[in-house]
């Protein structure tokens, strides 16, 4: 193997990525469209004196590109002929550092994947390595973590809705829906003491209850939102502006969403009605009465109503976990897979040996497990596959990041739009780098 | 496990597939798949593990395209959920595995296969003929592993910049990194460093730390 | 008379300080988790157009100050480089949270460990991620060395220019014919 050196030379100018430049402008050029190999489109091309072809690149510094996504299109007048997308600008080998981490030491990095809704990815880590090690949650704690992470869930969307609208030029709206967000911060600073990277779940159940305090904030903010997100499909269902920019815009068929691995509200934006907490229900998603709104169109359009009609089925799912929450306890009572309550802790010597061998080792799964566990977030299927060598770290984690697979049908959805649109099917397809880079 | 690593906590018992688990779910309960996967292609699956209630079928490298492509026309999963690397790091065994999850939309069933390869002749069939999504998934696991797949389009590196010589979730690979390895931009600017913010007006060009591309009518 | 349009005394560097302190320009280098607490820092609950710096300019030549949010991989710093080279003078950065300022939890193959290993930084805020109230905090400090700075006495005289060039032996540094001694090995001499 031999080590690329150029850069050692001291003479030699500092230039951005030479090599991978070189690489992606050569996938560019002998890329064929996607549109005309699967839609037999051929993309009609601007005749005129001028000049008109293009190769133009966005990012990775670019606002509407949410994060550090790059994209190198080529362009045939306005017109997107074809499109290279760049990522891993926030690449830390998430997997990687997961190897040399007990399982509960990895929770903090969960946060940090798809850090618009942290609370579901913590939930997602711990389902896996309970379903790793067989562990049992009890019953208060699930249905508190159901009610997080449909919390999870609007503050996501409230971003997406916020950012979206702002990319499409309607500025006031991002305020709005930063006040729905400060509304739902403080909620998660009453439950967990962080503003928005909670780790507020933990392996085996949950770290505190939610304290009479946090439960009326959390019904408060049930009731208030509400009107609130009725109110801003009032406003953008019938708005003439946001209609033209997103109508038959990126439209993908139910089979090409398939066939391209879309997941979350990109997929059933499509007409496919696969959300996991129907598909295979976790937590208690199979007690309570809510609908997976479901499209047909397959363009921007449907995804932005399916996701202002998700926000509205959290709020009731939530109303439901509120009125059905059972009283209980909060962690499961087994010092050898879960953390033993503080009262133990400072109270009992044997409570103490376990909380440190429990930092020390951790839950250990058995020798040649393996198991994958998903759970519906805010973005798609976001599953964790799990392998153990019977010790506290797992041997490999593998991160199924919903992000990843709709960026990479992004790639496709491009082609044949003009350039303006780039900006509002990014908002659609509501990547998250942090995730999607790993 | 080398036996110098010594857990004192961990109990090191073998995963047993007759465990009940309390998380198992019913769409990952695939016999009927495996064993009409075993009588179309005998021979193809080499063998089938379970944990969790969850069906892993090992298929033979040679035969992985015909199984996946029974799967996708004739038994109906047609929706590639993940695929990715695993480093095993083991002696006994190929050193590498490529797992794919698929999912049957229709029935609601979620399978698993699994690839073993040898380290030597790490090269796998490329799936994205078949499920296009498979493509940035292959992608990455070039990347962070070096296997290779055979008929990809565009193989290149998903994650870190083609300037990179290594395979970073390879177990052998620090996680800290190889120092030098990826190059940082220069601490100072090229050139000579000037306290004036004018330069390019007056005569010079000021200090740059990175090239300028070069217009058409440079 | 008793006036009603008085004066008051005041240098150059005092005016020109005021007016680029309350008028910040921040170039929000949105990475990761970072940016979303950048993002509640413009915000309608912590609004920092209180400070005049509201309005965040993407592009860099309109910008003055880098907040550098979140962690920065090694492909990633090339492009923070160039943009902060584009910047025009002068110019300020904040390495907001943990990460941007050490690396923090990801100490990893791709992280850099801190992004002053490849560019000036002015203030390190702690936290992972920093409230809003941090970032205000930082962003009061550049203020306060902004108000503190020689800006027109020092700076930018371009014909009497100050000289900082370094003498052929390495080690030692000379400003302004002073001898300013860099280690301990030049100290010995002088």
């Amino acid at each position: 193997m031999s080590v690329a050196t150029p850069y050692h030379d001291r003479e030699a100018i500092f230039s951005f990525w030479p090599r991978h430049n070189e690489t992606l402008l050569k996938r560019l050029e002998s890329k064929d469209a996607w549109l005309s190999t699967r839609r037999g489109i051929e993309v009609s091309r601007v005749e005129d004196a001028l000049e008109h072809e293009m190769t133009l690149n966005i990012g990775p510094q670019h606002p509407a590109t949410h994060g550090v996504l790059r994209c190198v299109v080529k362009l045939d007048g306005e017109r997107i002929e074809k499109c290279v997308l760049d990522i891993g600008y926030l690449h830390r080998g998430i997997e990687k550092l997961a190897e040399s981490k007990t399982y509960q030491e990895f929770m903090p990095y969960t946060d940090r994947m798809d850090y618009l809704s942290p609370y579901a990815n913590n939930v997602a880590w711990c389902m896996a390595v309970e379903k790793l090690a067989n562990i049992e949650v009890p019953d208060r704690a699930q249905w508190i973590r159901m009610i997080m992470c449909e919390l999870a869930r609007i503050s996501s969307h409230l971003l997406w809705l916020g950012v979206g609208l702002m990319d499409a030029g309607a500025v006031s709206v991002f305020l709005w829906t930063f006040q729905g967000r400060e509304d739902l911060y403080s909620i998660f600073d009453e439950v967990s003491g962080a503003r928005f990277t909670v780790s507020h779940s933990r392996i085996g159940g949950l770290a505190t209850d939610l304290s009479p305090t946090a439960i009326a904030m959390i019904r408060d903010f049930a009731t208030r939102y509400e009107e609130i997100i009725k109110g801003w499909q009032k406003l953008l269902n019938r708005n003439r502006i946001w209609i033209d920019r997103n109508r038959d815009i990126g439209v993908i068929s139910k089979e090409e969403a398939i066939e391209l691995g879309l997941t979350g509200p990109n997929l059933r934006g499509s007409g496919v009605p696969y959300d996991i907490r129907i598909f295979e229900p976790y937590l208690k998603y199979n007690e309570v009465d809510f609908t997976i709104p479901i499209r047909e169109e397959g363009d921007c359009l449907a995804r932005y109503h399916i996701r202002v009609e998700e926000m509205l089925e959290s709020i009731r799912i939530i109303n439901q976990c509120l009125d059905r929450l059972p009283e209980g306890p909060i962690r499961t009572d087994d010092a050898k897979k879960a953390y033993p309550s503080k009262d133990e802790v400072y109270y009992s010597m044997e409570g103490m040996i376990h909380d440190f061998m429990y930092t020390e080792t951790g839950v250990a799964p058995p020798k040649g497990a393996a198991s994958y566990h998903a759970i519906e977030s805010p973005k798609g299927e976001l599953g964790f596959y799990l392998e153990s060598d019977g010790t506290g770290c797992p041997w490999r984690a593998r991160l199924n990041a919903p992000s990843f697979t709709n960026l990479q049908g992004l790639e496709s959805m491009m082609e044949g739009h003009p350039v303006a649109d780039i900006v509002v099917l990014i908002g659609s397809i509501d990547p998250v780098m942090g995730e999607a880079d790993r | 496990m080398p036996e110098t690593l010594k857990f004192h906590f961990t109990p090191v018992d073998e995963a047993r597939a007759e465990e009940k688990n309390v998380h198992e779910k019913a769409s990952t309960n695939v016999a009927d798949t495996v064993e009409v996967l075993q009588g179309q292609f005998p021979g193809a699956i080499a063998k089938v593990s379970v944990y969790a209630g969850e069906y892993t079928a090992f298929v033979k490298r040679e035969s992985l395209l015909q199984v996946c492509t029974a799967l996708k026309e004739t038994l109906g999963f047609t929706y590639l959920v993940d695929l990715a690397g695993v480093d095993r790091f083991c002696e006994d065994a190929p050193r590498y595995e490529v797992y794919y999850a698929i999912v049957n939309l229709d029935t609601g069933k979620r399978l698993r296969l699994k690839v073993l390869v040898d380290e030597e002749d790490a090269v796998v069939p490329s799936l994205t003929g078949l499920f296009k999504a498979a493509d940035w998934n292959e992608r990455e696991c070039y990347d962070m592993l070096g296997i290779r797949f055979e008929g990809h389009p565009d193989l290149r590196r998903m994650y870190m910049p083609e300037d990179f010589a290594y395979h970073p979730q390879r177990k052998e690979f620090p996680l800290l990194g190889i120092p030098g390895s990826l190059p940082l931009p220069p601490r100072v600017p090229e050139g000579e460093l000037t306290m004036d913010p004018f330069a390019a007006a007056r005569s010079g060009s000021p200090a740059k730390s990175y090239q300028e591309p070069k217009g058409e009518d440079a | 008379m008793n006036s009603t349009t008085g004066y008051l005394t005041t240098t150059v560097d005092a005016v020109v300080n005021w007016a680029r302190s309350n008028s910040l320009m921040p170039m929000p280098m949105g990475l990761a988790c970072c940016a979303i607490e950048m993002m509640a820092f413009g915000g309608p609950k912590y609004d920092v157009g209180r400070f005049g710096s509201e309005a965040m300019r993407f592009s860099p030549r309109q910008a003055d100050l880098m907040i550098i949010a979140g962690w920065c991989s090694y492909k990633m710093s090339h492009a923070i480089r160039r943009v902060w080279d584009q910047m025009a003078d002068p110019k300020w950065c904040i390495a907001m949270g943990a990460c941007a300022s050490s690396g923090g939890m990801h100490r990893c193959y791709g992280v850099v460990q801190g992004v002053d290993n490849f560019m000036p930084v002015d203030v390190y805020i702690p936290g992972c991620p920093p409230r809003p109230e941090a970032v205000i905090h930082a962003l009061m400090d550049i203020q306060e060395k902004i108000r503190n700075e020689y800006s027109v006495t020092q700076d930018y005289t371009s014909g009497q220019k100050e000289i900082v060039e370094l003498s052929a032996r390495p080690g030692s540094l000379t400003v302004e014919g002073r001898k300013v001694a860099l280690d301990a090995s030049s100290l010995a001499d002088a």
